[in-house]
């Protein structure tokens, strides 16, 4: 009994931990800057949703958006595509080569960004590829492989081998078992893995920020940028950019949860 | 070895990618920790190991060094364990555990950047929710002054950033508990094993690659941490939370010396690769197969 | 046979991506493109600042521009000066992405004129339109490299009705200073609210030695190894900035509050002293109408041997691209925005004052601050007068370390260590 109150103060005293801070989020969203500097973290007296308005009306909000979408969904698209197979043929070959495989790309795990950053766009200006999504595209793929493969390879590391000889017996050549095999036990995998990457890809700043230069192609989270200036940070149009920037992924996410940590694989696991 | 020809496939298209983007152009990055490069002039001179021995005597470099592991260490301990404590009570697919699920992850959502921005106004020593709330609640006494206080600053950063990532890893545990059969834990529990028993001979073990994954995400991700530190407190107050990733940074861009900056960041990448591997070693991790 | 026609497709996937990016970067301006109007191929400028809360004002100059000029569009960006330096690097590396930018006095300017990245102004028309005194920060060897647009008054703001409440004027000398702090504290007035996290040492650090170094090469004699921050001019402002802390002349816990935090204890007149500068006034009246502001430099020597009366900066400095692939461009663009009338409609809409000379100021308060200051004695921003930002932030580092509780002589020695390891002097 005692055991069961103490789960659920912890459950519920986390929750308390998390949900705290965001409502500051969403009663400063709601707040003008002088009622903001008059009283910075209390509940909002008068709802104000100026902020929305003047982000919706002076921003292209909804271009940005796309581009956002775009950019996150293509992204983890490849991504996923990319580090799978990679994983797959780490899992697959001997333990010799995989390993190398593995090694070469937890190395990318290690390479601190800031003394990439230069380089990174030297090249891609070279290659004529900035202010182009699909050099962002290219770049964060590039970027994220080592996390991908790093997290996939990992999970996939854990399939039971036997059922991808039994395929091999069965005549599926490595794209069947992949395609047929592979990939669908792995389907919670793929998710948790993509949960991770839409994340990181919807709110990357640095990429966006080197390789963007024009409104046409500017991305949710470097619009958000223009609200801190030099002297002056616009806290309340700032919170509702986190907002805004935020709830599509909070949606995607409750959504998508049940596919996320699905039971498919425990059940073909248990099978 | 015909099997190697048949799965050479699945390598190319990803592999040349990150060899041509990323690894190519890092490459070249880390190569100027042998120049004295400004990062903006056209021409640079090589200067042999300079770089590396002037590091090896800067304070601020060692003082990033030693804050970087309290921070780790700070992020990885509460990380892990506040996050599989919580994975445990949340693995089965009730209403509730999915509820709470959902509403641990959404600090993950909001981008570090932003995260920081919240947290700076949580710690705020006057406007602050938590000052505020502990002199209402009669605790006036046990405020701190968490982001300037130069032995706590640090640790109040690591808390942040473990809030801004417990729910990432409440769901790799829960997807690694859902993955252990059922009956295994049943039947043991059948078998007259207490709750403590089962977890230590059943659970644990066959959630070891998960944790595995999540103790090396997270040092690396403890390690390489920037954005959080960036925006709370840009290093200071007086160096107190300038890690390794912020000395890089000032040293390329605030202070114009990219060749030391690649100096440093070649010496963190050997640090990564150290803790990593030794990680990888004390977890064992490939041995355990189901 | 079958694996071969795998290859084929992966490399296909490949080639697909590459071209992809190849393909949507036709706008690229790496080649001057077949533009779809062949007689007035259209030019393209980037302009990329750190000055966010400037962005409409802009938006109005830039479409007046174009006006003015169809055959030129700007694509303007701006980033938080927290982040420019990140972007600032990259993009100056190639002449497409930024034309025209703005840089920061000091190490930054310094930087970027020490790798030849500005265009040389010299002699342009567009000069005579500043006042000559004001764009001096931009000078470097006799040549013009970029133009500070902006007067700053980095000088604490006061609430001028609190002062008249309790019958005080701001004061000659430090005894007169801190005898005003204490009549506030007496009075349950935050008498100084301090961003000791945020930009507050970087701001306060300046009147707080102007009189205690009046010397304005002072950080040029730091980096030459001529002087140390262990002498008296800086052990002297450190003991005077832990006076002030020790006294509880500061909010509590000031060494941790951020800018947001410390503005918004003067907005709510909860405290009678900002320690920030003039870039703040017409910000913080509008989000109370009831402030009336003024400045006041705290004077850290007896009144006789005070030189200085405040502290100015002319910042954002505007410059042009050396690589810029359309200088003649980008320098009509910069020759807009120097332009009386543009400047004074900058001017007036951001709440700064102007470098241009003869603006007009239609905002009373800009107005008679400017009015005031361009007569009084004052100096330009000594922290931008260091060259090297490692020093730069050993010395705000001392500060910060002091109002941990650190002793003035400790503090200055240690920032003196870092110092020296920059400089390599002893």
């Amino acid at each position: 009994m005692l055991l069961k109150l103490l789960k659920w103060l912890l459950l519920i005293g986390f929750a308390l931990v998390v949900l705290i801070p965001l409502m500051l989020v969403v009663f400063t969203a709601f707040k003008s800057t002088p009622q903001f500097y008059a009283n910075p973290i209390g509940f909002p007296t008068k709802l104000f949703t100026g902020n929305f308005r003047t982000l919706f009306e002076e921003q292209p909000i909804w271009r940005y958006a796309r581009n956002s979408v775009l950019v996150t969904v293509s992204t983890v698209f490849f991504e996923l595509l990319l580090a799978s197979m990679i994983a797959y043929g780490i899992i697959r070959s001997g333990r010799v080569f995989g390993k190398g495989m593995y090694a070469l790309f937890a190395v990318g795990l290690m390479i601190p960004s800031q003394v990439s950053i230069i380089p990174i766009y030297s090249l891609l200006h070279k290659l004529g590829w900035t202010n182009s999504i699909a050099g962002l595209v290219a770049v964060t793929v590039s970027v994220l492989m080592p996390l991908s493969v790093f997290m996939l390879g990992g999970f996939m590391r854990t399939l039971p081998k036997e059922i991808m000889e039994a395929g091999s017996i069965d005549g599926l050549g490595e794209w069947g078992i992949l395609l047929r095999i592979a990939l669908p036990l792995s389907a919670p995998y793929l998710a948790a893995t993509s949960a991770f990457l839409f994340v990181i890809v919807w709110n990357d700043l640095l990429f966006p920020m080197l390789l963007v230069n024009t409104k046409e192609k500017m991305t949710l989270p470097i619009a958000m940028l223009q609200f801190r200036g030099e002297f002056v940070a616009n806290y309340p149009m700032l919170m509702t950019g986190v907002l805004v920037t935020s709830i599509p992924m909070i949606v995607l996410y409750v959504f998508l949860q049940r596919f996320f940590i699905s039971g498919a694989l425990a059940g073909s696991l248990k099978g | 070895m015909r099997r190697y020809k048949r799965l050479i496939i699945f390598f190319v298209p990803g592999t040349l990618l990150y060899l041509g983007l990323f690894i190519y152009p890092s490459l070249t990055g880390l190569l100027h920790s042998f120049t004295d490069w400004d990062g903006l002039s056209p021409s640079y001179r090589y200067i042999g190991l300079d770089n590396y021995r002037t590091l090896s005597e800067n304070i601020v470099f060692s003082k990033s060094l030693g804050n970087n592991m309290k921070f780790m260490l700070a992020v990885v301990l509460v990380q892990t364990v506040v996050s599989l404590i919580l994975a445990l009570r949340l693995s089965k697919e009730t209403k509730t555990s999915i509820v709470l699920r959902s509403l641990y992850f959404v600090p993950t959502v909001i981008s570090s950047v932003a995260v920081g921005f919240i947290w700076t106004f949580v710690y705020d020593p006057t406007l602050g929710v938590i000052n505020q709330a502990l002199e209402q609640s009669g605790f006036g006494n046990l405020t701190q002054n968490w982001l300037g206080d130069i032995n706590l600053a640090i640790f109040s950063i690591a808390l942040v950033q473990a809030w801004a990532h417990i729910g990432q890893m409440v769901i790799l545990f829960v997807a690694g508990l859902q993955a252990i059969p059922t009956e295994l834990i049943e039947s043991a529990k059948l078998d007259g094993g207490s709750r403590w028993q089962v977890f230590t001979r059943i659970t644990w073990p066959l959630l070891a690659p998960a944790a595995a994954i999540v103790v090396a995400f997270t040092t690396i991700q403890s390690l390489k941490a920037f954005d959080l530190v960036f925006t709370m407190t840009g290093g200071g107050p007086n160096y107190a939370t300038e890690i390794l990733s912020t000395f890089i940074y000032s040293t390329a861009f605030s202070s114009y010396k990219f060749g030391l900056a690649s100096a440093a960041s070649v010496l963190f990448l050997a640090l990564i690769s150290l803790i990593t591997f030794l990680q990888f070693r004390i977890l064992r991790t490939d041995r355990i197969s189901y | 046979m079958k694996s071969s026609l795998k290859i084929i497709i992966s490399s296909l996937l490949v080639l697909a991506l590459l071209t992809a990016c190849g393909n949507s970067s036709e706008k690229a301006s790496t080649e001057p493109s077949v533009s779809t109007q062949p007689e007035s191929p259209k030019v393209k400028l980037n302009f990329i600042h750190f000055r966010g809360e400037d962005v409409k004002a802009f938006d109005k100059l830039i479409k007046k521009f174009e006006n003015d000029n169809p055959n030129i569009t700007v694509e303007m960006q701006a980033f938080p000066s927290d982040q420019y330096n990140t972007v600032l690097q990259p993009k100056l590396l190639d002449g497409s992405s930024a034309d025209v930018f703005a840089v920061f006095p000091g190490s930054q300017y310094e930087a970027v004129a020490k790798a030849g990245l500005f265009a040389d102004l010299t002699g342009a028309p567009l000069l005579s339109n500043y006042v000559p005194s004001l764009i001096e920060a931009g000078q470097k060897d006799g040549k013009q490299l970029a133009v500070p647009y902006l007067l700053v008054y980095n000088i604490p703001i006061y609430n001028v009705k609190l002062f008249e409440k309790y019958n005080l004027t701001p004061a000659k000398d430090w005894e007169g200073f801190l005898a005003l702090c204490e009549k506030f504290k007496q009075e349950g007035i935050i008498p100084i609210a301090f961003a000791g996290a945020g930009m507050g040492p970087a701001q306060f650090m300046n009147s707080m030695v102007m009189n205690n170094a009046p010397d304005p090469q002072i950080f040029d004699k730091l980096d030459a190894g001529e002087t140390k921050l262990t002498d008296e001019w800086w052990v002297k402002t450190l003991t005077q900035f832990k006076e002030l802390n020790d006294k509880g002349y500061f909010q509590k816990d000031a060494v941790g509050t951020k800018d947001e935090g410390a503005s918004a204890l003067f907005i709510q007149e909860k405290a009678a002293i900002l320690a920030t500068g003039s870039f703040q006034l017409v910000q913080n009246k509008q989000q109370n109408p009831q402030l009336e502001q003024k400045l006041l430099a705290p004077i850290t020597v007896p009144a006789e041997s005070a030189v200085f009366e405040g502290i100015h900066t002319t910042s954002f400095l505007l410059g042009v691209n050396a690589k810029s692939k359309h200088p003649d461009e980008a320098k009509k663009f910069l020759e807009f925005l120097s332009g009386k009338e543009e400047a004074g409609q900058y001017a007036n809409e951001t709440g700064q004052s102007s470098t241009v000379s003869n603006v007009l100021y239609d905002n009373e308060l800009l107005k008679s601050i400017t009015d005031e200051w361009t007569q009084k004695k004052t100096r330009f921003n000594p922290r931008y007068t260091i060259k090297n930002g490692d020093v730069q932030s050993a010395v705000l580092g001392s500060i910060q370390a002091v109002l941990g509780g650190k002793s003035p002589e400790k503090a200055a020695s240690e920032a003196q260590a870092i110092v020296e390891q920059q400089t390599g002097n002893k």
